[in-house]
Formats: C-alpha cells, structure tokens, sequence
C-alpha cells in the first residue's frame, strides 16, 4: 500500500474496494491483526504519534497528541468518533474514500479504538452521503460477519464495534461539539470548551474524534510504520493528502498527493487539466471556502500547511476552488456569505447577526446599491466578527470575504460603483 | 434577575489575581463575572444566568481580556485563577464588548418607545454603558409576526429576541416541563413550544423575569406602566407557606404585577415565583371583593361605613352572652394574631383564640427535630418527601428539588398515595392513603442510610397519623445530620404557633355554648374542613368578621369588617421553615376597607381598652417581647430577607389536640389536598383562566366502575362528618379504593367531607 | 406513523447508544418516510417511541436542513448553489428549473401540482459534478445543463413515487 488512502487509484480501476475479498485482496486488514498481535494499545498511541498525521479535517492538528489527551484512568466509557460530516463547500474527497474504499475506514477507526480503549466507534456521516452511508452499513455488516467489529475481534480480547449516525442537513455537524450534540440526537449547536472532547466528549464521556481522511489513513502507518510515514513529504506536514479541486478546471476530482511535493499550480494545471482555454486564476480558495483566498501569485506555493500558511491561506480540508478570470469576486464573496448566513447555528450572537448582516452588505453591492463607505463598514464588521464567536464558523466566514477585500479592492470598488451583472457561467461540456 | 451568582469574599478558599490593574481577590473556582461583580467591576452579560445552571456562552457580552489567553474570553465561563491578569476595559476587551452589542442590536427593532420592558432593560442599559454610538446596520432587519401570545399569561415578540436561551433553559432545566425550545436556526432562531400550543406549566411566568430584552412580556401588564410610573416594593407571598419573596410593582396604588426579586431570597425561592404567586394579584380585585362594611340584623343587611360598622361590632361583642371567640385564619399576619392575643387580654378579656388549621398536638415532637431551609436542599444527597405534592401545594419545592437532582444528582424518593409532581425525577415508595405508617421502617432505613438527608413532610398527612409523625421524627433524630422541612398548609400557620395559638379549644367552646359571639380574622369557618360541624357548633351565635371578599362566614355574619388583603397591608408571615418575612403594604385596595391589623386596634380603642400601640411595627415589637415563639425579632432584623424564628420545643403546642374520629375501615380513603392552583386566588384571577377548572373527585378508572360512575358523572359523597355533592374524574397514576379532592375551590364543598380537626377519613361514593 | 412501528423500528438500534436521546434523529428520519415530511402526529409519535417531549422533537427537526416540517413534493429535488457549483452554472439550473415549475426564484418551493419541491442546498459534496443535483437522499447527480436538469425533472415526474421517502 505505498500510497495510503488508495482513494484515486481506486477510482482509475473502476473497482471500489466495496467487499472485504477485495479489500484483502487489496492488502488491507493486514495492519490490525498485526497492532492486536503485537502492539499495545499504548505503543500504537505513540505510532500515531510519530508518524506526524496531521488532522485532515481542516484543523490540522497532530493525530497522536489528540488521542494522547484523553484520560486514561477514567471509569467511563470511551469512544471514537469519526467526523465524515463532510460539508465544506468544494470538499470531496471523504466522499470517496467512504465510498471506495470503506473497510479502510473501519480498519483505521478499530485501530483508533483499540489505541484508546473503546468498546464503540461511530461514524457521524452527512445526511446527504445516504448512498456512501449504505455502503459503509454494508462494510460494517461484512466486517462484523468476519469476526473483524464485535467481540473478540480476530480472536482477540477487543470489542469494538462501530455505529454508522446519519446526519440530516447542518454544516455545523462538521465542528466536533457540534456534532457530538448531534450524535447525542440533538440540535447540533457546539458546547462551550473546555471541557475538550478528549475529556467530556460524547455523553460526557472521554472521546476522540477525527476527520475519516485521518483514521482512514491509520492502516498503512501501522502497516509501514511511524518512520515510513513521517519520511513523506516535508517534517512537519508528513505524509499524503487527498485535494479535492472544483470550479473553473477542466478535470475537477480527488488527487492524492505527497504533501510539499507538489506546487498548487501542478495541482490545476498538471492533475486538474488547467484551465479553458485563454482564461487565467483569479482566485483559489485551496482549502475549502473558510480560508483565505489566494490569486495567481501563490500558483507556486508547494502544497503543505506551512506553505500554504505562509503565503496567507491554510491547507484546511483541500478542497481546493479554482475560479478564472471570468468569475467575478464580489459574487464569489456573497455566495459564501450566503453558505455561512444559512449554516450558522444561531447559537452565538456575533455568528448569528454577523453573517446575515454580511450577506445583506454584498448583496446591496452586487444590486448597485452600495456606497464606498460599506467597503469600509465592511473592513470594521470583519473585526466585530472575529474574535468573539463560540466556534470557527463564523471566522471561516470572514476570512475568504476578508482576504478577498483586501487582495482584489479594485474589484469591489468597481462592483460598488456599478454593481455587478452574473457572469456567464462555465457550463458542462464548455 | 439576579444574573450573577452572590460571591463570598470572606470565604477561605480566596485566590489572588489582577483585575484591571488591581490586586483583588475571590473565592477559587468562582466564575470571573461574578468574582468581578462581587469586586464591583460589572462585566456585562445577557445569557449567562447562574440560577438556570452552567454557563452557555452563547451570547459572547462578557469578553475580557485575560494575559497570556489568546484573543478574548467570556468571563462567565472562565474561573478565576491565582495569579491571572484580568482587563474587562482594555482597548480589545472594549471593542469585543462594542461589537458584540452592535451585532446584537442589529436586528433588534429598537422600538424601546413601546416596549414594556423599555427602562427596566439590559439590553438597553448595556447598551448606554458598552455599546457603540450608533448603529450602521442599514440592511433591512429581521420582521416576524409580533406579538405572539405564548400563552394567554406571556406575549412573545421575536424581533426583539436575542436568543440568549435563558428561557429554554429555564423551561427544559429548572422548571424541566419540556415546553419551550430553540427551533429553527441560525437567523431564523426562535423560540417556541410544540407546533405553537399554548405553554402551560406550573412556573412560565419567571422566563419573562430572566428575559433580558423585551421579548418576553406579561400579558396582563402589557402596556400598563412605564419603569418610571411604578414603585416596587419587596414583599411576600401569601399564597401558601413558602413564603416566596417578591416584589410588586405598584401604580396608582393598585398591583400591576407581581415578580421574584431582583436579589431573590436564596434561602427560600431563589427568586424563582409560581404562576400562581405571579399573577393570582388581580383576583384581590374579583368578584365577591368586600368594598364596604356590612351590618346584619332583624331587616336584613346593609351596607355602611367602617366607623358605624365598628361600633355595631362593639354592640355585639359587649352585649355577648359570655365570653368572645377569636378565630384566625390560615393567612392571618402575626400582627394581626398579637393584636387578636392582646385584645383577649384586655378589652376582651376573656376571650378564646384559635386558629383555623390543623391541631399541632400530634406534630410537636417531629416539629422539634433539626430544621432545614429550602436552600439546604441543593446541597442534600438524599431527600424524602414523605406524603403531600409539593407541586400542588407548595410549588416553588418542586423547583429546588428539580435542581437537586438534575445539577447535584441528588436522589429524590416520593413517599405516598400517589405519583406526585416529582414523578418523573423522584423514586416513588406506594404508600396507601392514610397509611403512611406502613412505609415509616422503610423511610427510616433510609434517613438512616443517607449521609446528610433532607425530609420534607406533609404536615395534612403526618397529622392524620400521629404515630408515623412520632416514627419519622424518632428517625430523624437518629441521624445527627439529618434536617426536616414540614410541607405545610397554612401560609402563616408556624406565625400562629409561634404565637401559641392552638386550632382547636374554640370549635369546643362554641358547641358547649360557652361563647357570646365569635369575631374571625381572615377565617371562614363555614367554608372550611368540617364546616358542618363548624355551622352546628356557631349555631346563632352572632359573628364580627373581619374578611377580604365574601364568603359562608361572611354572609351570615351580624358585622363584616372589610380588611385589606396580604397585596395591600403590612404584617409578618412566618414561613413553613421558621423564616419570619414580611409583607409590605402595597396597593391601596378599597377605600371603604382597612388592614386588619388597624381594625382590629380600632376594635380595642371602641371597646374602650385600646391597646399601647398604634403601628403594625409596634404590634410585633410587643409581640416579640411577650411571645418566646417569635426570638425577640424586630423588623430591622428581618430585613429584607427574613429571619428564622427559634425551632418550637419538643412539647411546644403539645396539648393541641384534636378530637380523634375512628375514621372506620369501610369505603374509600378521602385525600384531601390544599391545592394553590384550584384555591381561590387562582379560581378568582382573570390571568390564570388556563387554571381555572371546577371541583371534581379524582378516582381511578376502577374506582369508578365500582361504584358505577363515569368520568364527568356527578357523584354523591357521604363520611362521618357530612356530604358533598361533585363530578368525578377519572384520573390516571391514582390508588383505587380513594377518592382525591382539592380544598378552597370556591362553591364548592369537599370541605363536608372532612372533620374539623382533619384526620383520617373514609367515604362513600355513589351515583 | 404511528409511535409503535417507530418503536419497532429503533429497537435493534437501541443498545448502540449510551443515551436513548441518540435515537431522536434516526426516529425522525424514518417518521418522515412516509409522509415526505413531518406532521404534527409524526413528532409526537416521535417524542411517545423516544420519551423526549415534542417540543425538544420539533427543535431537534427544525434544526436540520433535511427534516421538513412543512408538507413538501413527492420528490425533493436539491440544486447546489454553492461556489463550485455557482461557478459552473448552478444559478441557471436553477433559474431554468424555478421558471419551469413556476416556483418562486427566490425561495424555491414545491410546484402547483404537489409533485415536485425545487429547493436550494448548500454544498452538497459532488463539485466535481458541478453543477449538481440530489433528489431526495438519492446519489447526487451532475453535471447538469438547464436543459438536462428540466429532463430530470419531466423524469422524477412520470416516475412512480418511491415506496419510502428517505430525504
């Protein structure tokens, strides 16, 4: 397995890893019987550790030290939970791997709950992923069937079993808290932390969560080692990364890649097939729409989180969007608005009024109907904004809108003048 | 609201830390709004509400600066910390403030000009004090439907909302009825009951007490005062024996509304008010209101004024044949109970004073043991309730118990006939009506077991079986920490005992024609348990009746002195804990009515022996001095907030005893229980229709078929001691083999059913 | 649906949560099968097979997008008008679509005849089929042309209605 997810090598083959026989066949379930055979739940903690995995789920935060925070003399059950709350606008690639290569996931959530301690793992998956929620009920069901979820598994002293939760339309189910409510069958607002997750997470409970990109890609550690690992791709931003690229390409899909091997502009204009003809990037929101945005001058950024931190952005999700030329900007900020205005889970204020107040600014500007002194009004609400709010979704709101502001002034203060008439669109077959 | 939790800076435990350049300190663990409110540095705050339970940060006001935290903080989920540097005024704790309150009023309708809660509202105030200039919010704003009645008690105006959750949280954690929500999201936020139903519970009213914006109004007071037209003043329930603080708000001397106080009582009702309590003030007002003096005689009654009334009262008493009865009513101030003592002292020397309630004989031993506050019950592991339905009787325990066992996971045990209000929180030990005693070894096992237990009691049901009184109090005793809270039923009745006021010896007298005439303060004999008794013992012995509105007592009574009620006099009410509170004078009531207190010094200047004061405030002074019950208590110490009153001894009131009646072991358990919502404050108020209900005899579907009754079919009711005449309801979670009743229904007379001195009793149910 | 299928429904579930609350979402999802949407009786079938009242029922289904509330079509059709998808035509789909149904542009709505719901979602996860559309809970399909998407639509309409709406 040299490339861990095997998410597009899959799709190339036309042949998703969607019954265990071809999973195996695949070589895959070959690192858990090898963790329970060998390896103590502590140890393989440290594994995760040191193979520098990073969160993929937008935070990028170190995998090891996540699962090292969880207490381990407490009497209460433990639980792995597995983020597939997949929303960010131009993120995919979960999609995919749930979708084709399903038992690697579960694979990696056992591995998880065996390093913890779990007797349970849940899969939280976006009520919109109904069709990758059957194949993984169907996984679960096959693994079970194997003796590889339940007790004894692979006649061992582990119970694990895992619990696929469909979600039912809310962004917001993509923040851990926020989705830990919901998985406790509630409104899915996030909690006031501390108390972190790791601690009081899922019925108060100790639990771990992380994003299904990050468990999926637990097997091959176990399987190559922490030193394999760690040896892809830059120190501090090891291994490889799926992107998921939309907009204005010719050859949108998931590219799995090396992190820092490849530069964004490969990303589009190599693996993505570039753009139409005659057109240039504009912009590119590389990972998904809560980050700022970059132009045409950071197409050489290599793509790993201190690269891409250091020209301005974060690596996020990758889901990366790549709008031309043709696509105007101010637009491009109010549909995001838009996106943030309608996910925000109203819990908190400065979330709740701000986006909607944002929304209504950029759509006076796109009407016309703006003055130059909203470009500045503007400026103060991003900074009434951040800062202030519950969780991160209202600073994912500000910092593409923000960014944009700030990168293409020229554009907004042309919009304010003239408002702004809807671009032609790059339809299919373009 | 209280909106920050009362912090001890005296307390043992202070930590050190920086709060805007100076050195302060503050309990560790206290919550850094608080700590800073205690400190006197005000931390705005709109969601944050230590009653209701943690904190949510939801609406993000109470950002601060803490060193070596990144970026802003809220201070009502941030514990103080040893040697943590704190600024709530620096430039970005300042503009994270700004911000936040220009983002929350920018939806806000501003239309404070005909807001009811303009003046008297955070949000407005904050916004003077730490909000920006002015709004640059030019977008269109957020419109609802406005207003929407919540219920027929609470309108809802969601454009001012600004989802702060104080009132879902009151609704699903404190009052736990499950009623109001969060629905929708985001932008579309609202809240909300199910598919818009009315919300009907026991405690609504206090979400417009913690709202802090105008979005939740009382229906009654909509638009009938502006925070500049009113006076409020701190004043006490007299609905039952809690004894819950409140303020009134007052305008043109009538009460506009009645709500838990700013700084509640901890120790009693924490500031939380039933809807009863809230809005039963306009029943004061409701039909049956005595406006004027009445004198009965040979051609029939007439209406005068208070002086002609006094002096034909004075007639009757001086021309009695034989000695005069006082009887005082379950609400009767303390005042007015000295006034009464004095009088039988002196102008009407002589005199036999009791009071309408429940002989304290068979109690006294259990009264003795430890006494515990309403507040001690947060702190309690384990608390028994033995017999009665606080929800029914004395609301506001149901809240504390609700907050013992949710944020404390404290364990409740029910004790009784019957699955109580508590039922889904408490374990229910099944006890059959009148036999409490069956269940004492069981209790006992447990008072014994627990650690600090707190036992409430019903003191209707450990009356009626003063053997179970005496077992439970032996328990209690036996464990050295353990406390007792008697559920009482009379809204003065410990202010009465404290006095040394007996309930029975007076019925006796009457009977045995020993007394002249029988002057009743507050009390309405020929309304109450064993009126018919009462009707054959008063027989034509001429009455002077000091009441409110009109009732049995009154209509046949030779004088009505019509006095002013516990909205608009001054006294002292002694609560079912021991905690001596007072009432102020609030409205002004009817002209041609006086405060008891008044009439009944007025009544000793007429019979020629006034006595040495002329104030309510000196009536409790000399009452102090001459009655140990009351602990030599001024109003300087009670203050505002109440002060016990010593615990009674062990013999205190001993030989008040009432006459034992077998109650037989043919027919039906009676239980008759004195609830607030079915008694006439609540049946008499206009606000509270969605309570108003006609008596019924709740049975079981078998109990009914036995004796051959539907549900809604009236039924004949037959005991020892008379009969009543009441539809039956078929009721579920009820014992068979029992019939249930309210007491205090207006028209209606259950009350035949009962013996004077209560007890236990038996009936007949037939078609 | 009545509170006794949904009981019977969550039962094999049960013991897969430490907090029977868990059960609220799955109980709604399945009530909703029947109807398309969520009536009064179905939450209170709901807040009878769960225990939770039906006031925290209707919260929890207001809260979410895919929880309707409100009597929708017999097919649920989702265009994606989130960025990738707007940048590839999303808005004319959807134009197209509303004016062919004669839905209100800027709400969406359900058509005349009760058989379609026009709605607008927010990123559905299928950029690389943008401009894309879910029906119902279905696998989301793109590319879309206005023309194709109406040709879904006259689709969905002379198709059989699915014997249980999963939304």
């Amino acid at each position: 397995m040299p490339i861990m997810n095997n998410v597009y090598r899959q799709r190339a083959a036309e042949k998703p890893l969607v019954t265990l026989d071809d999973y195996r066949a695949a070589g895959g379930y070959t690192a858990l019987p090898k963790a329970l055979a060998d390896v103590e739940p502590d140890d393989l903690q440290y594994v995760f550790m040191r193979s520098g995995l990073r969160g993929r789920g937008g935070a990028g935060f170190p995998m090891g030290k996540k699962a090292s925070f969880l207490p381990k003399d407490s009497k209460k059950a433990k639980y792995v939970v597995c983020n597939a709350d997949e929303s960010e606008p131009g993120t995919f690639k979960d999609r995919d791997i749930m979708a084709f290569n399903p038992f690697q996931l579960l694979e990696g959530i056992t591995l998880a709950g065996y390093a913890i301690g779990a007797e349970r793992g849940y899969i939280y998956i976006r009520g919109e992923y109904e069709h990758q929620a059957r194949v993984l009920d169907d996984a679960v069901r096959q693994a079970r069937a194997a003796g590889l979820l339940g007790e004894g598994i692979l006649k061992s002293t582990l119970n694990f079993d895992i619990t696929v939760y469909r979600g039912a339309g809310a962004y917001i189910c993509g923040e851990e808290t926020a989705l830990l409510e919901s998985l406790e069958g509630k409104r899915g607002q996030p909690r006031l932390k501390p108390p972190f997750p790791a601690v009081a997470g899922l019925y108060q409970s100790p639990t771990l969560i992380n994003n299904v990109e990050t468990l999926a890609a637990l097997p091959p550690i176990v399987e190559n080692g922490a030193d394999w690992y760690a040896a892809l791709g830059p120190e501090k931003s090891p291994g490889s990364k799926v992107f998921s690229i939309s907009g204005h390409v010719m050859r949108p899909g998931n590219y799995e890649i090396v992190l820092g091997e490849t530069t964004l502009r490969e990303l589009i204009f190599v693996h993505a097939g570039g753009l139409r003809p005659g057109r240039r990037v504009k912009a590119v929101w590389v990972g998904g729409s809560s980050v700022p945005v970059l132009g045409e001058g950071h197409l050489d950024t290599p793509l790993d989180y201190e690269s891409i931190q250091a020209a301005g952005s974060a690596l996020g999700s990758g889901g990366c969007i790549v709008m031309d030329d043709s696509g105007c900007i101010v637009r491009a900020s109010l549909r995001l608005a838009t996106f943030y205005r309608h996910e925000s889970c109203g819990k908190c204020s400065p979330c709740r009024e701000g986006t909607t107040w944002l929304e209504k600014l950029l759509m006076r500007m796109i009407a016309g109907e703006a003055r130059m002194e909203d470009l500045e009004m503007m400026e103060t609400l991003f900074g009434r904004i951040s800062g202030k709010t519950l969780c991160p979704l209202a600073e994912g709101a500000v910092a593409p809108i923000k960014s944009a502001l700030n990168m293409f002034r020229d554009d907004f203060v042309r919009v304010v003048e003239n408002g702004s008439p809807r671009p032609e669109p790059m339809m299919a077959g373009a | 609201m209280a909106d920050y939790a009362p912090v001890d800076l005296t307390a043992e435990n202070l930590v050190s830390f920086e709060l805007n350049g100076e050195k302060v300190q503050a309990p560790a663990g206290t919550m850094l709004v608080d700590a800073c409110h205690a400190l006197g540095v005000e931390v705005p705050i709109f969601c944050y509400e230590p009653r209701i339970g943690p904190p949510v940060g939801a609406c993000r006001m109470c950002l601060v600066e803490v060193e070596g935290m990144r970026g802003l903080q809220t201070a009502c989920s941030t514990p103080v910390q040893p040697d943590m540097v704190v600024r709530t005024t620096s430039e970005l704790a300042t503009q994270g403030q700004e911000s936040v309150l220009e983002l929350l009023l920018a939806n806000h309708p501003l239309d404070c000009p005909v807001c009811d809660k303009g003046g008297e509202c955070p949000l407005q105030d904050r916004t003077f004090r730490f909000g920006p200039g002015k709004s640059r919010f030019h977008e269109s704003k957020r419109h609802f439907l406005k207003p929407v009645e919540l219920s027929s008690r609470i309108a809802l105006d969601r454009e001012r909302c600004i989802s702060c959750f104080r009132c879902v949280r009151f609704s699903q954690e404190v009052a736990q009825d499950g009623q109001l929500t969060m629905q929708e999201r985001g932008g579309r936020s609202e809240i909300a009951t199910f598919s818009g139903d009315a919300y009907e519970a026991r405690f609504t009213g206090n979400i417009i007490d913690v709202c802090p914006v105008g979005a939740l109004t009382s229906i009654p007071y909509r638009f009938v005062a502006r925070p500049w037209d009113v006076t409020n003043t701190p004043s006490v329930c007299g609905l039952c024996p809690v004894g819950c603080n409140t303020e009134l708000t007052l305008r043109e001397g009538v009460v506009r509304r009645v709500s838990g106080r700013d700084e509640p009582n901890y120790a009693v009702e924490e500031g939380w008010l039933c809807d009863v309590g809230r809005w039963a003030y306009d029943s004061a007002d409701h039909t049956g209101r005595l406006h004027r003096a009445v004198v009965r005689d040979a051609n029939g009654a007439r209406e005068t004024n208070m002086a002609d009334a006094l002096s034909a009262a004075t007639l009757v008493l001086q021309r009695a044949d034989g000695p005069v009865g006082i009887l005082l009513g379950p609400a009767a101030t303390v005042e007015e109970a000295a006034i009464a003592l004095d009088l039988a002292g002196g102008a009407l020397r002589g005199a036999v004073v009791a009071r309408l309630g429940i002989p304290a004989g068979p109690l006294a031993p259990l009264r003795a043991t430890r006494r515990a506050e309403m507040g001690d019950i947060d702190d309690a592991q384990t608390v028994i309730v033995v017999g009665g339905d606080p929800s029914l009787q004395q609301p506001v325990v149901e809240l504390r118990l609700r907050k013992a066992a949710l944020r404390r996971g404290a364990r409740i045990v029910t004790v009784g006939s019957r699955r109580t209000g508590l039922a889904d929180v408490a374990e229910h030990v099944d006890a059959a009506p009148g036999a409490l005693h069956a269940a004492i070894s069981d209790i006992a096992a447990r008072i014994a077991a627990s650690a600090e237990p707190v036992v409430l009691w019903d003191e209707a049901e450990l009356a009626a079986e003063p053997a179970a009184a005496d077992a439970l109090a032996t328990a209690i005793a036996a464990n050295g920490a353990a406390r007792q809270i008697e559920l009482g039923q009379d809204p003065n009745g410990a202010g009465l005992r404290a006095l040394g006021i007996p309930a029975t010896g007076l019925r006796d007298a009457l009977a045995a024609g020993r007394l002249g005439a029988l002057i009743t303060v507050h009390a309405d004999p020929r309304s109450a348990p064993g009126r018919d008794a009462w009707d054959a013992a008063l027989g034509d012995v001429p009455v002077v009746s000091v009441a409110t509105h009109v009732d049995a007592t009154t209509d046949r009574a030779t004088v009505v002195l019509p006095s002013l009620t516990l909205w608009e006099q001054e006294g002292t009410l002694v609560s079912m804990t021991g905690r001596a509170q007072r009432v102020r004078r609030g409205a002004d009531g009817p002209d041609g009515a006086a405060p008891g207190w008044e009439i009944l010094i007025a009544l000793g200047h007429y019979l020629g022996a006034p006595p040495a004061y002329r104030t309510p405030g000196a009536a409790f002074a000399a009452a102090a001095k001459a009655h140990p019950g009351l602990g030599g208590l001024t109003y300087d110490d009670m203050g505002t907030l109440g002060a016990p009153l010593p615990p009674p001894a062990a013999d205190h009131l001993a030989g008040d005893a009432g006459e034992s009646v077998a109650a037989g072991s043919a027919g039906l358990a009676l239980v008759a229980v004195r609830d607030v919502h079915a008694g006439r404050a609540a049946q008499g108020s206009e606000a509270l229709l969605a309570f108003h209900a006609p008596a019924a005899a709740r049975v079981s579907a078998a109990t009914a078929e036995r004796a051959r009754l539907t549900d809604g079919a009236t039924a004949r009711i037959s005991s020892p001691h008379g009969e009543a005449t009441l539809p039956v309801r078929v009721a579920p979670g009820l014992p068979d083999d029992a019939v249930f009743v309210a007491l205090g229904t207006p028209g209606a007379a259950p009350e035949s059913l009962l013996g004077p001195d209560r007890g236990p009793v038996r009936v007949e149910l037939r078609p | 649906m009545t509170a006794d299928e949904i009981r019977a429904y969550l039962e094999p579930r049960r013991h897969e949560f430490a907090d029977p609350r868990s059960l609220v979402m799955p109980a709604l999802k399945y009530a909703q099968t029947t109807r398309g949407h969520l009536s009064r009786e179905d939450l209170d079938a709901v807040a009878e097979a769960t225990g939770f009242t039906p006031s925290f029922v209707e919260s929890v289904a207001s809260f979410y997008d895919r929880l309707y509330t409100q009597p929708v079509g017999n097919r649920v059709v989702s265009v994606c008008i989130t960025l990738s998808c707007m940048l590839r035509g999303s808005d004319e789909v959807w134009d197209h679509l509303c004016e062919k149904e004669g839905i209100d542009h800027h709400h969406g709505g359900t058509s005349a005849d009760g058989r379609i719901t026009i709605q607008e979602a927010q990123c559905l996860g299928y950029c690389d089929k943008a401009p894309c559309i879910q029906v119902d809970a279905d696998e989301t399909l793109g590319p879309f042309t206005p023309d194709s998407a109406a040709a879904l639509v006259d689709e969905l309409r002379a198709a059989p209605d699915p014997e249980e709406y999963w939304r």
